[in-house]
């Protein structure tokens, strides 16, 4: 099926691809979801808000950035910007647009997760004399990040496929690596798989990183 | 040393309480009764501003409150109130996040800013009280009901209140264990603490109590001493009331 040639080129692409995935893809995937999972803990407690204002602008954050196509805001970050005389590095551009991404989605299920705690913790923590930040802080947050890991965990395995869009705006990860290749070698079916196989890989181990986590969290979760 | 007049709470259109009043000593245990929705548990979450009032006035010591339909009452006013009160939940509601010992550290580490080598030694000589002493470690999810209420009663009383209110405390129970939670607010009565209780349960509201409150559709119906309210009330409502229970039993 695969000749002495095209098993050279599949030999002699796996490094390169992998380290495209450890130096570009990883640290894309990890910086934005750091950074997006802060701005949708903000949006998530703006959207829970009892004044208006915050409620309205998180809502319309979340609105616009899930009714559009992830693609498109990345070349209005990096294509699109310059004209208005920001010009912005592949992989400040990529962070910016995924981490934007990650706030509007990962806000609904960080909100989700504050509203899924039963009132009774609050009025629990209100009955010792805690303000609502208090009670947020100490006794509603931690039982909301318990419950939300697994579906975070999802999202940062979809995040990590995602960053393939970063290819389109310059940023040489696992996928723009693999153009690159095809471009002098002329084995795309070959090439694209192999960059499949190691999208497959670094989901596997995130996977397996998860149920370690969920485990690990798991020790309070009887009640 | 508690005060409240004329106290009314409606939700939406149900009035649940219409007009309140009643006074609590201090060292005094002060045990509400009445059958469902006759607004004891409103009444009790008003204690607490759990629940805000929409009319009348709530006196705690030093806070007075005046409440008028659609005012806020100022948040430090409202921290303050509770600081001085501590209340323990029909579904004990303890933090599943934290130990036993946590749980009773958490109030004082949080709002009254102690030092954790305080709040510990604070919270051990409490869970010791409750008779939980070699539970500190554990978690919620390990301890029984009739536990874990008794930590609630522990991290109710770590910040000092100066009442505590009991919401149904044994309701959630099986029944083998009400008699080890009941022994120890018996124990909490016997060294002066000043409670408040909504309970159903007539022995140990006959046994505990200083005033008992019938209440009966938002309103008060009967108050007086154990003998007065329960033997004998000629009040038709509360005679009802009382036989339907004594019939259960």
């Amino acid at each position: 099926m695969m000749d002495d040639r095209q098993i050279q080129i599949f030999l002699d692409s796996l490094l390169p691809l992998f380290k495209a995935g450890v130096a570009f893809t990883l640290p894309l995937a990890l910086v934005s979801f750091i950074l997006g999972l802060l701005l949708a803990v903000i949006t998530a407690l703006a959207r829970l808000s009892s004044w208006r204002l915050p409620r309205l602008i998180a809502r319309f954050y979340v609105w616009v950035i899930r009714g559009t196509p992830l693609l498109v805001q990345l070349f209005i970050i990096f294509y699109g910007l310059p004209a208005a005389g920001i010009v912005l590095d592949p992989f400040i551009a990529a962070v910016i647009g995924f981490t934007l991404s990650v706030g509007a989605y990962s806000s609904e299920i960080v909100r989700a997760a504050i509203l899924s705690i039963h009132k009774g913790q609050w009025e629990a923590a209100f009955s010792v004399g805690m303000s609502r930040k208090q009670a947020l802080r100490r006794v509603i947050l931690p039982q909301a990040a318990r419950v939300s890991v697994p579906p975070l965990s999802n999202s940062f395995i979809s995040l990590v496929k995602d960053t393939s869009l970063a290819a389109s705006i310059t940023y040489v990860e696992i996928f723009r690596k693999a153009q690159q290749i095809v471009a002098t070698s002329y084995e795309p079916l070959l090439l694209y798989c192999e960059a499949a196989l190691f999208y497959l890989l670094f989901c596997s181990v995130l996977s397996a990183l998860q149920n370690y986590l969920e485990k690990r969290l798991d020790r309070y979760s009887a009640s | 040393m508690i005060e409240i007049r004329d106290l009314h709470k409606s939700f939406g259109p149900l009035a649940v309480l219409k007009g309140v009043d009643l006074a609590v000593e201090h060292g005094q245990v002060m045990v509400i009764i009445g059958p469902s929705g006759s607004g004891k548990t409103t009444l009790l979450r008003c204690f607490n501003l759990l629940e805000t009032p929409d009319k009348g006035s709530l006196t705690l010591n030093t806070i007075k409150l005046d409440f008028t339909p659609g005012a806020k009452i100022p948040q430090r006013t409202v921290l303050s109130l509770r600081q001085q009160t501590g209340m323990v939940f029909q579904s004990y509601n303890l933090f599943p996040h934290m130990t036993a010992i946590g749980n009773v550290m958490e109030g004082q580490i949080t709002v009254q800013k102690r030092s954790k080598d305080e709040a510990r030694s604070k919270a051990l000589a409490l869970l010791d009280k409750v008779g939980l002493a070699d539970k500190a470690d554990a978690y919620p999810h390990q301890l029984s009901g009739g536990q874990q209420q008794r930590v609630a009663i522990a991290r109710a009383m770590a910040v000092s209140p100066e009442v505590l209110l009991f919401d149904e405390p044994t309701s959630a129970l099986d029944p083998e264990l009400v008699g080890e939670v009941l022994k120890v607010i018996k124990q909490l009565a016997r060294e002066g603490m000043t409670m408040v209780i909504v309970t159903h349960e007539m022995k140990f509201a006959a046994d505990v109590a200083d005033r008992i409150i019938l209440m009966d559709n938002g309103v008060i119906l009967e108050q007086g001493t154990p003998r007065e309210v329960l033997e004998q009330t000629k009040n038709p409502r509360a005679l009802q009331f009382l036989n339907r229970l004594s019939g259960e039993e």
